[in-house]
């Protein structure tokens, strides 16, 4: 260990502080000019460049459809893997390796046509085989898939997912381009399940079963090379040139560097190093918005992610619901949203404000200081916040990762509910491990939940989060391993149900017994708010997925120089 | 070992005054800033706090040095933290500095010799040095801190503590054996006094002067230490303030609430300098040419 002041000389160390002092200030200047485009305004769609993306962690999920997937690897996993249907920028379902489809029995049969000449990305033809292999790849009982608990309905699921049978009987080939999923009941959610990830089809080369050393490969608008992962550093796809899109995508490839910081994402994206600025911190998302050149490049995205406090309801003290009720009353939202308030919006139900129950009369979770006080009375744990005795007598562990925005939000949770009696002890660790042991049934007591939309739809929410089905001894989204035999009736009738009108009540049923039974306090929505360079074409930003890329293009000036000279010499 | 002669060159250096100087301010800032601030530490203020833009407000009345992204009181968390990194650097300084007292004694005492004419206690004492430096101190300390429970002071202190002692050891080795050859220790030998006697009675009170040179300076590197620690992550975890922590929590405000990070890192830099500073006025005033 050397000093890094040896012979101090007060002269230079007196500069230095001057200067330590000075930077910030010398800091908060005008940000850079947006680096224009070649063709200026011009939207002709053109070929060629690479996007290049950064994110500040690493994937943990891996990049195959049928394993775990988080925020971040959805992104990529999304650009490799086509669906049989897909979302419109309406969210609406619509075909997309499929031809058509078509609903008999009821609501029990949904049958595909696919799209003849559909090339996957090892050159090989997308037929039905590949439809009912991948199927029974990704549930089969050996792949470690958390999202097999949306797919039961499948007629024969219990049978192969047991290891009873050796093929999954409700996905039948009817022809070489034909294939139907048979379901035990109705499912009116179904088209949502097909437009997620898990069953996805697959090249051959992924075989019928779930490998580690598999080189993910599908039928989407990009692949990925051979080393085009390194693990922990960097993602590289290329553009699949069999994309059944004619002329899609656009970009040659989308390179991502992970594990960078929001402050070096930023400062990378004003040296044009990145083209598209997806975490700057609030700070920086507001000189981007204040500043004139650059709030039109703007792009805010619709709430698609819900925040809130998960409290394990197996675990003392919230295995007390009058506890939990406390916790849902204690925490003051609008002060969260004050954390980052130009991505966050009070949350006060399970649903975001995309799918929220817009009836007036609902109360869901609100902030009531003295109601919290009630409810830990009720719970046989008062507190006086005048003295400040009582409430629960130990410290409850909270883990959260760290760095992240829970970092924060969890430090104003703390002192909300120091006020009524629960003392939380903060734990920070890594994203990884904070996962691991977030998803163990008795491993914490209470942590930060949040949770993306899977689709559109709130079964999304309530499947994965608040049902019985959904928890599992490792792995389980249900973070709060919450059991409620009316809310799991709730949610299997709205499956069943093909009128939207009634699926609505159902809904607000499960949200009335998630908000005031609280295995969640839920705090706030999320949004994305992305700034791209003028050069970035055509990106959308999508209604559900994080990132959607196919129909974007980079038309940067001087990347021919850049080329030539280096990056250096921009 | 601080006697008249070098109470007086350690007065006239002016170096080794202002260091001493900040060290005290520094202390001074940790006992009583707490008492002065307005705000708890760890209490966010939603009425004062937040500016008409939403940010967190600037240098004010209320809140002297700004107020943080969760808008707390940054002087009152600097106080607290000054308290903590200090305790942290000086307990931690203490570990090192007997483990590397010993160590060195130790290791000088029976350099050259061999024990069986096979086992050489200094060859093993200083391969183990070398063992130690030769893994990166940060990453060591990091490994440590996450196989064991790394979120209290004391544990960062002790795992500092005992990976901090090497330079300690190689310098008091070099001055035990200039030591162990004077008349009197050789002379304490000749008259079968126990090993043990002769490295505590003549051969420490002769190396107290590097000792505490040594040790003041690690102090500084301990305070940055601890500051890198809780920069990365890894040191004490939230809410309890502490600079690393606080210059972490800042960065990514530099640019809008540039208090955020101006204040921890000024006192990040003040108590490195000051220490530097008052150690090495410490080892001009002890010049070992003039004990």
């Amino acid at each position: 260990m050397r000093s890094i002041l040896t012979r101090s000389s007060p002269i230079v160390l007196a500069i230095a502080a001057i200067a330590l002092l000075a930077a910030p200030l010398g800091c908060d200047r005008a940000l850079p000019s947006p680096i224009s485009s070649a063709h200026g305004e011009d939207d002709t769609p053109r070929r060629g460049g690479t996007l290049h993306l950064a994110a500040f962690a690493d994937l943990r999920g891996g990049l195959d459809p049928t394993g775990y997937l988080d925020g971040l690897s959805l992104g990529p996993i999304h650009l490799l893997f086509a669906g049989l249907v897909e979302y419109d920028e309406h969210a609406h379902v619509v075909p997309d390796l499929a031809d058509h489809w078509d609903v008999d029995d009821g609501g029990r049969t949904y049958r595909f046509a696919l799209r003849t000449g559909v090339t996957m990305q090892d050159d090989a033809e997308l037929t039905a085989d590949d439809v009912k292999r991948s199927a029974e790849r990704a549930l089969h009982p050996a792949t470690p898939n958390p999202n097999a608990s949306y797919f039961t309905n499948i007629a024969g699921y219990e049978a192969y997912s047991t290891g009873n049978a050796e093929h999954l009987a409700g996905v039948v080939v009817e022809g070489r381009y034909v294939v139907a999923f048979h379901l035990t009941k109705p499912d009116s959610t179904f088209p949502y399940l097909l437009a997620m990830h898990t069953l996805r089809p697959t090249c051959r080369s992924a075989g019928d079963r779930y490998s580690d050393s598999w080189l993910p490969c599908g039928a989407g608008p990009f692949k990925l090379p051979p080393g085009g992962w390194r693990r922990g550093t960097s993602l590289r796809l290329v553009r699949h040139e069999g994309y059944f899109r004619p002329g899609r995508p656009y970009l040659d490839a989308v390179e991502w560097t992970y594990n960078m910081t929001a402050l070096a994402q930023r400062v990378r994206f004003e040296r044009g190093e990145l083209d598209l600025a997806r975490e700057l911190t609030d700070a920086d998302a507001g000189r981007f918005m204040l500043d004139q050149r650059w709030k039109p490049l703007g792009i805010v995205e619709a709430d698609t992610a819900i925040y809130g406090e998960s409290m394990n309801t197996r675990m003392a003290p919230f295995d007390n619901v009058e506890i939990r009720r406390a916790v849902a009353a204690a925490i003051d939202r609008e002060h969260q949203h004050l954390v980052q308030p130009s991505r966050m919006s009070v949350l006060t139900q399970a649903l975001p404000a995309s799918l929220a129950d817009d009836d007036p009369s609902f109360t869901g979770q609100r902030y009531d200081y003295p109601a919290a006080l009630e409810h830990m009375r009720r719970a046989g744990y008062p507190y006086d916040p005048v003295t400040g005795t009582g409430g629960w007598p130990h410290p409850i562990e909270y883990i959260l990762y760290d760095p992240g925005l829970d970092v924060l939000t969890a430090q104003l949770v703390q002192q909300d509910l120091a006020k009524i009696g629960l003392r939380l002890h903060l734990k920070t660790m890594s994203y990884a491990a904070f996962l691991t042991l977030q998803e163990r049934p008795s491993a914490s007591a209470m942590s930060p939940g949040n949770w993306m939309l899977d689709y559109p739809d709130p079964s999304s929410i309530f499947d994965p989060l608040f049902t019985t089905g959904a928890i599992a001894p490792e792995g389980s989204f249900n973070t709060a391993f919450f059991s409620s035999p009316r809310l799991d009736d709730l949610i299997a009738r709205a499956h069943l149900e093909m009128d939207q009108t009634v699926r609505k009540v159902l809904y607000r049923e499960a949200n009335a017994i998630v908000c005031d039974e609280a295995p969640w306090a839920f705090t706030f929505g999320h949004h994305t708010f992305d700034v791209r360079q003028p050069y970035l074409h055509g990106f959308v930003p999508h209604p559900v997925w994080p990132l959607d890329v196919s129909g974007a293009w980079v038309d940067r000036a001087g990347d021919a120089l850049e080329r030539a000279l280096g990056p250096g010499l921009r | 070992m601080f006697d008249a002669r070098a109470r007086a060159r350690f007065t006239r250096n002016r170096s080794a005054v202002a260091g001493t100087a900040i060290v005290a301010a520094l202390v001074l800032f940790a006992l009583v800033g707490p008492l002065l601030a307005s705000h708890g530490p760890l209490e966010s203020d939603f009425a004062h706090g937040v500016g008409p833009d939403k940010m967190p407000v600037g240098p004010s009345a209320g809140f002297p040095l700004g107020a943080d992204r969760i808008f707390r009181d940054v002087f009152a968390r600097l106080a607290v933290a000054g308290r903590l990194s200090l305790l942290i650097a000086v307990s931690a300084t203490l570990i090192a500095s007997a483990i590397g007292a010993v160590v060195g004694i130790v290791a000088g005492y029976y350099e050259g010799k061999r024990f069986a004419r096979v086992v050489s206690v200094d060859g093993i004492l200083m391969r183990l040095v070398d063992v130690i430096l030769a893994f990166p101190f940060l990453l060591l300390v990091m490994a440590i801190g996450a196989a064991l429970d790394r979120t209290s002071a004391v544990t960062i202190f002790v795992i500092l503590g005992v990976t901090g002692w090497l330079s300690i050891a190689r310098v008091l080795r070099a001055k035990t054996m200039q030591v162990r050859s004077l008349d009197y220790v050789v002379a304490s030998r000749a008259l079968g006094q126990p090993v043990g006697w002769v490295m505590l009675k003549h051969i420490l009170p002769n190396v107290a002067g590097p000792l505490v040179v040594s040790a003041t300076v690690l102090v500084a590197q301990m305070i940055v230490a601890d500051s890198v620690l809780s920069y990365l992550g890894v040191g004490i975890a939230p809410p309890t303030p502490t600079w690393g922590r606080m210059l972490f929590e800042g960065q990514d405000y530099y640019a809008a609430a540039p208090w955020l990070v101006a204040a921890p890192a000024t006192a990040i830099l003040l108590a490195v300098w000051g220490f530097n500073m008052l150690g090495e006025g410490l080892r001009d005033a002890l010049d070992p040419h003039e004990i």
